[in-house]
């Protein structure tokens, strides 16, 4: 072990191209490198707004009906328990993400922490992750665009939800690649009126469901199926929490990064997870949930229709459409920072980080995206594509918190965190063993299609990359 | 020396012409090359790409300044935000002012509105220091509808502190326009616009910055003198 020099990436990939790896200085307002300088201009509101803007669309819109159905009024214990897992990755993920301000995110930690070989496994199953999860939300979306025009007074069949997910997925896409001005504004934007929608709802439907104002509802059996179910559906919705480490991702563009990037990661994690319990709540206080899950993927839609009446159900809706968009597109635009990270660590060609010269953006990047993510979208199926989501991204989180542990106990030179977990080592020991245990609840095919995308990935660095070193490389 | 900031758009070609070189040749000049990404191009994805060309185009502009009579040194950021930028290098090095770059030959004469809400001590010793003994004209101007706004005072003490420092000074009043069309009315016959930075409004923010306006309008460079407080962003 050398601890005295630091190490740096070696090694090059069968096209001869070798890591990228240049010392950096950060401040809080750029980071130098070389002879440029990389300007820091996302605010903790846009950390936030990236990580709630991913977060909100699939826990609240997609998952009420579904996970009611399954774990019955215990849904929220569900949603809950997922809270609490995010929240065991988040305080590693923070750490990790102040010593180490980078795009690339977790793929990032993992492979400077426990080498190139885990790195290239994670930063793989990450971008194939991240696919998944927005084909789930490109999914979701359609939903409620087939809903939108039901309440407008068109009636089309459900046949219509995969059409529509793929315009609006292959929208995003091109849009992207022809540069989007303005994005960032648009997403913190949607996320506030976001926000003041779901409160008004909540604030009186929770009223509603304590028996304050309108009809008193019939109690029912808080886990009509046992707890079993209970944690099966936390697996599940699981994938309403993935966005926080998406908040990572952008870390090299984030003003004050060691007071930012905590705050926005923790704190999104806190304000979407009361907001998810709360909305469950409110779903089962209204209906029974052998009702809920016959209204499916928008079931929101009736709760809001029972609390507030058609201005409710068409609020509902509107939310629905703006989340389910604003998910899929910080995920496509997150998984083109994925390639990236990987390609510049010579973990797959160059080629797919190039930028063009017409829009200045990652074409090929967002190529990558976009493709996989519109084949996956026509499979239709929310269920599995959530799960595999949150398969993959699972791995990556109990790996960040295998990373803090081997950094912490033999603390190398340059690893200098603005923040410090509390509860180490009980806090990421606890935070590993839960995010794979999570996946034993999973659906065998789940598990299975997550296992089979980790062991190419783990075939693609034997094949592509295997000289390369990154373990320190910073 | 009073220190001076240039941005250039350093990859789209954005050059700076002779005229205004020879004119900031008594400034301690540093060259800012930026390149504004959008939002979804990690600004090191960009730098890895560009940052050779990008360097040696900046190489270029910096010498040619050098050989125009200055000092001058560069800086190279990839940002998604240009004034965030300009503002933060603004401070690092304590420009006096940042130049908003247009065409122009050599320069005789400087059009300095005084006008508004400025600091005109702070603009007029940075013309004084500007002009540096050089034969620059500079015509002094102000818009104001009525005597009480002070702008005839304002114009003459301003002068006489000008040719104090030997400067030929000419002034210019008007009543019958608002401050920006005045303004881009009397820009006929000079060749450079030195003004001072205003702070931020909503006139600003709808149409965009009162200097860029002008630069857009006059075709000529505009030179906008700092505020006395670091800005705060």
């Amino acid at each position: 072990m050398e601890t005295e020099t630091q190490p740096t990436g070696e090694g090059t990939n069968i096209e001869g191209e070798a890591p990228v790896i240049e010392s950096t200085v950060e401040t809080d307002e750029a980071s130098i490198v070389d002879e440029a300088e990389l300007e820091r201009t996302l605010g903790l509101s846009g950390g936030l707004a990236i990580g709630i803007g991913t977060m909100i669309g699939a826990g609240i819109f997609v998952f009420p009906g579904l996970a009611a159905g399954r774990a019955g009024p215990a849904a929220a214990a569900s949603f809950a328990i997922g809270a609490v897992v995010a929240l065991l990755v988040a305080l590693p993920a923070s750490e990790l993400a102040t010593a180490m301000p980078k795009s690339g995110g977790g793929y990032y930690y993992i492979s400077r922490g426990l080498g190139a070989l885990a790195g290239t496994v994670v930063g793989l199953s990450l971008w194939f992750g991240l696919v998944f999860a927005t084909a789930f939300y490109l999914v979701g979306f359609g939903y409620y665009a087939v809903d939108t025009l039901t309440e407008l007074g068109i009636v089309v069949g459900e046949e219509w939800v995969v059409p529509l997910a793929l315009v609006v997925g292959a929208g995003f896409t091109v849009l992207n690649v022809t540069g989007t001005e303005n994005a960032a504004k648009l997403q913190n934007g949607i996320v506030a009126l976001l926000l003041s929608i779901l409160g008004a709802f909540l604030l009186y439907g929770g009223l509603d469901a304590v028996g304050l104002v309108g009809d008193p509802s019939t109690p029912e059996t808080f886990a009509p199926f046992g707890p079993f179910p209970v944690l099966t559906t936390a697996a599940l919705v699981f994938t309403s929490y993935l966005g926080f480490a998406q908040v990572a991702t952008v870390a090299g563009e984030m003003k004050r990064p060691g007071r930012n990037l905590p705050l926005a990661m923790i704190g999104s994690v806190l304000v979407v997870g009361v907001l998810y319990v709360l909305t469950v709540f409110v779903a089962t206080s209204a209906f029974e949930s052998a009702r809920l899950e016959t209204f499916g993927e928008t079931a929101m839609v009736e709760v809001g229709r029972h609390y507030l009446g058609a201005a409710g159900a068409f609020a509902i809706v509107l939310g629905g459409l703006l989340a389910t968009m604003s998910s899929a597109n910080a995920s496509i635009l997150s998984t083109s920072r994925a390639i990236y990270a990987v390609s510049k660590d010579a973990l797959v060609p160059r080629w797919a980080s190039r930028i063009n010269l017409r829009y200045g953006t990652p074409h090929v990047a967002l190529g990558l995206a976009g493709g996989p993510i519109l084949v996956l979208v026509a499979t239709g199926q929310v269920e599995l594509l959530a799960e595999i989501a949150s398969f993959l991204h699972l791995v990556l989180y109990g790996l960040i918190c295998v990373a803090l542990i081997a950094l912490r106990r033999d603390e190398p030179e340059w690893y200098d965190p603005d923040f410090r977990a509390p509860g180490y080592p009980v806090v990421p020991a606890v935070g590993a063993v839960a995010s794979v245990g999570l996946i034993g609840f999973m659906r065998p095919a789940s598990q299975l299609i997550g296992v089979a995308i980790m062991l190419v990935s783990a075939a693609w660095y034997r094949f592509y990359a295997r000289d390369v070193k990154l373990k320190g490389a910073l | 020396m009073t220190h001076v900031l240039v941005p250039v758009r350093v990859l789209e070609g954005q050059s700076v012409s002779l005229g205004l070189m020879e004119l900031l040749g008594t400034m301690d000049v540093t060259v800012l090359g930026y390149h504004v990404l959008p939002e979804q191009t990690p600004p090191d994805q960009a730098r890895l790409q560009y940052e050779d060309r990008a360097t040696e185009a900046l190489e270029d502009i910096a010498e040619e300044f050098r050989q125009a009579g200055g000092a001058a040194d560069y800086r190279l950021v990839f940002t998604a935000d240009r004034a965030q930028t300009v503002d933060r290098v603004a401070d690092e090095i304590d420009a006096r002012a940042y130049v908003v770059t247009g065409a122009t030959g050599t320069v005789d004469r400087l059009l300095v509105p005084l006008t508004g809400d400025v600091d005109a001590d702070r603009i007029l010793s940075f013309v004084a220091d500007l002009v540096g003994g050089r034969d620059i004209g500079v015509t002094l101007f102000f818009a104001g509808e009525a005597e009480a706004d002070g702008g005839r005072e304002l114009l003459a003490e301003a002068a006489a502190v000008l040719r104090e420092r030997g400067i030929d000074v000419r002034t210019d009043r008007r009543t019958d326009t608002g401050p920006f069309e005045g303004l881009i009315e009397a820009v006929a016959g000079h060749d450079a616009v030195v003004m001072g930075e205003k702070a931020p409004s909503l006139r600003s923010m709808l149409f965009g910055e009162e200097a860029e306006r002008v630069a857009a309008e006059s075709v000529g460079p505009v030179l906008v003198v700092r505020r006395a407080e670091p800005s705060t962003t």
